[in-house]
């Protein structure tokens, strides 16, 4: 794979990592961060994407840099934002957020749409949109589903900087650690074993479970059940269930 | 290469005119069978367009066989003349331009077929090559839709005409069991008409090429679901087993794979999906094994809601609903999917 002006990219294992190089995001990382996925779907046999930052910032948000204010603003970037993030969302694979310093912005976006949050204990998150006099993307439509109304009413609206103790506590993060790397390495073995057809399955129904009826819902839930138990992994658990006592 | 691909250039769709909710039908006829009336009672299909017999004094509808097929051909009739007219009519064309027509069905058996009795009563010209597709099932417009691609691309400029005529009231029968309720819950009245033609040079038009096809099926499901004689009725009928929603929704991956494959292409660049509106189960299915989402099958879950399983015209419906919606852009693919008994999967690719 050719290397990226925004990111670095590497596969040791069934894991792949995914390094911001650049503190803030610009539509170069947009269009780095889609041909990951693209090689994430159509190529690596990974089981885990890890996203990281580096230096003390996970990422710092959207990047101002490149807006033309005498152009005239237009909705065209946001929009190629939020299909990366679905992208991330659904992509085939264990996804988690490896948070060692700051995450501001669309960087805490990026992080709620992975499967896991882990951050060190000195990490400060911080959605800071409104303040700026524009929006924290569609985490207007997931932190809810994370933290409560309230909590991500005041988040959003008050845009307060909070500690990883405290995100950990309102359900923001997973875990809060001191050591990054080995905090990734647990969650990856808890992950385990990784079936990634079940994995999809379940990921997506929860995504889906705040904005589904149940009567929709249990026919969906249903639908995936049955993909789920004609894979080989669950005939492997039947078939071990099944065996004779030693 | 892709230049000489046919396209689909006009749809045209019909019902016939009366219209019930499915609390109507319900209301109609005797059904005191709990498990059916909930069937009714389901949500995912809203209204139908049927031909319905009035009930008997005792509730209950009696209609023979000679009465059903005269239905299917009534139907046809009625339901053909106008989807054939609207997808002309969007071309300019009459029956007389039309060089080949196919016609599929499954909801009655006549010799001679529903082509000779269109060419009959509707002015196409006595030299109209023809094929009658007949006892398919739901699957079957794509079953038709590729011989009638291939004979527009050996015919180029030539107007090829398709024809999914389904009159499913015509396969009612009134019991008390919850197999047909199921059937009759589930099936409406429908047709719906395309015209094919491969012209490379004209580009007067903004319609998909038909790229190709791949088919599948599953031969260890084969009596899944059959349409064959009841003794205790005296009329042929329809079964549906239980699990075959799912177990097609499984299989429905490999053709869509095979399909895209062949094209060098990945899902996520497939932009519009018509699938066969065959009932909430097999949508749910399909969008869980394709990996779809709930808006990739919109039209799908609102022709079921709107009209039923219409048969093999279906996806066509889907087809017409989402030129309708206006958001199909030159160099988009589509996926056509259409299931059926077999049990079969058909898929086709296109690209506007």
């Amino acid at each position: 794979m050719r290397p990226f002006e925004t990111l670095d990219y590497s596969e040791s294992g069934d894991v792949a990592e995914i390094v911001l190089n650049r503190p803030r995001m610009n539509m170069r990382m947009v269009r780095d961060l889609t041909a990951v996925c693209d090689h994430l779907e159509d190529q690596s046999e990974c089981k885990v994407a890890v996203f990281r930052g580096h230096d003390g910032v996970f990422s710092e948000g959207i990047d101002f840099e490149e807006f033309r204010p005498d152009q005239g603003m237009d909705i065209h970037g946001f929009n190629k934002w939020e299909k990366l993030c679905v992208r991330i969302e659904r992509l085939p694979k264990v996804t988690i957020a490896a948070i060692d310093g700051v995450v501001r912005g669309g960087g805490v976006q990026l992080a709620l749409v992975c499967d896991a949050r882990l951050a060190t204990s000195q990490s400060t998150l911080q959605l800071d949109e409104v303040h700026q006099g524009f929006l924290p993307g569609m985490a207007t439509y997931r932190l809810a589903k994370y933290i409560g109304l309230g909590n991500a009413k005041r988040l959003i609206m008050q845009c307060p900087i909070i500690d990883a103790d405290e995100a950990a506590a309102l359900g923001i993060l997973d875990e809060v650690c001191d050591d990054i790397d080995v905090a990734v390495g647990a969650t990856i073995a808890a992950f385990g074993p990784i079936h990634t057809v079940s994995v999809a399955l379940a990921r997506r129904l929860l995504n889906e479970s705040f904005a589904t009826p149940f009567e929709h819902a249990i026919g969906n839930f249903l639908a995936a059940q049955h993909r789920a138990i004609t894979q080989s992994a669950f005939l492997e658990t039947i078939a071990k269930a099944r065996e004779p006592d030693e | 290469m892709l230049a000489n691909r046919p396209r689909i250039l006009s749809v045209g769709t019909a019902n016939p005119p009366d219209r019930y909710t499915q609390e109507e039908v319900l209301a109609k006829y005797r059904m005191p069978n709990k498990m059916v009336r909930s069937l009714f009672k389901s949500g995912h299909i809203r209204t139908r367009h049927l031909m319905l017999p009035e009930p008997d004094e005792d509730g209950i509808p009696r209609e023979t066989q000679t009465e059903l097929l005269a239905k299917h051909r009534k139907g046809a009739m009625q339901m053909g003349t106008e989807a054939i007219h609207k997808a002309l009519a969007a071309l300019d064309l009459t029956t007389a331009d039309i060089d080949y027509l196919a016609v599929i069905s499954s909801t009655g058996f006549m010799l001679p077929g529903l082509t000779a009795m269109f060419i009959k009563h509707l002015g196409f010209r006595i030299d109209c090559s023809r094929v009658d597709i007949v006892g398919m099932g739901c699957n079957a417009g794509l079953n038709g839709l590729n011989p009638v691609a291939a004979w527009a691309s050996a015919n180029p400029g030539k107007n090829a005409l398709m024809v999914c005529c389904e009159t499913n009231s015509a396969l009612y029968v009134y019991d008390e069991k919850i197999g047909n309720g199921v059937v009759n819950s589930l099936f409406g009245d429908g047709c719906a008409a395309v015209v094919v033609r491969a012209d490379p040079m004209d580009e007067r038009f903004f319609a998909p090429r038909i790229l190709g096809f791949v088919s599948h099926i599953i031969p260890d499901t084969w009596d899944a679901m059959h349409y064959d004689w009841r003794e205790s009725h005296g009329k042929y009928a329809f079964n549906l087993a239980r699990d075959v929603p799912y177990v097609l929704g499984t299989h429905a991956e490999t053709p869509v794979s095979k399909l895209l494959e062949t094209f060098g292409l990945k899902k996520r660049q497939i932009s519009h999906w018509l699938v066969h509106s065959g009932g909430k189960k097999v949508i749910d299915a399909i969008k869980y094994t394709v990996g779809i989402t709930e808006h990739d099958v919109r039209h799908t879950v609102a022709i079921l809601r709107d009209y039923g399983n219409l048969g093999s015209g279906s996806f066509l419906f889907s087809y017409e609903r989402l030129l309708h919606e206006g958001k199909v852009r030159r160099g988009d693919y589509g996926v056509m999917m259409t299931m059926g008994p077999g049990s079969t999967v058909e898929t086709a690719l296109l690209r506007w």
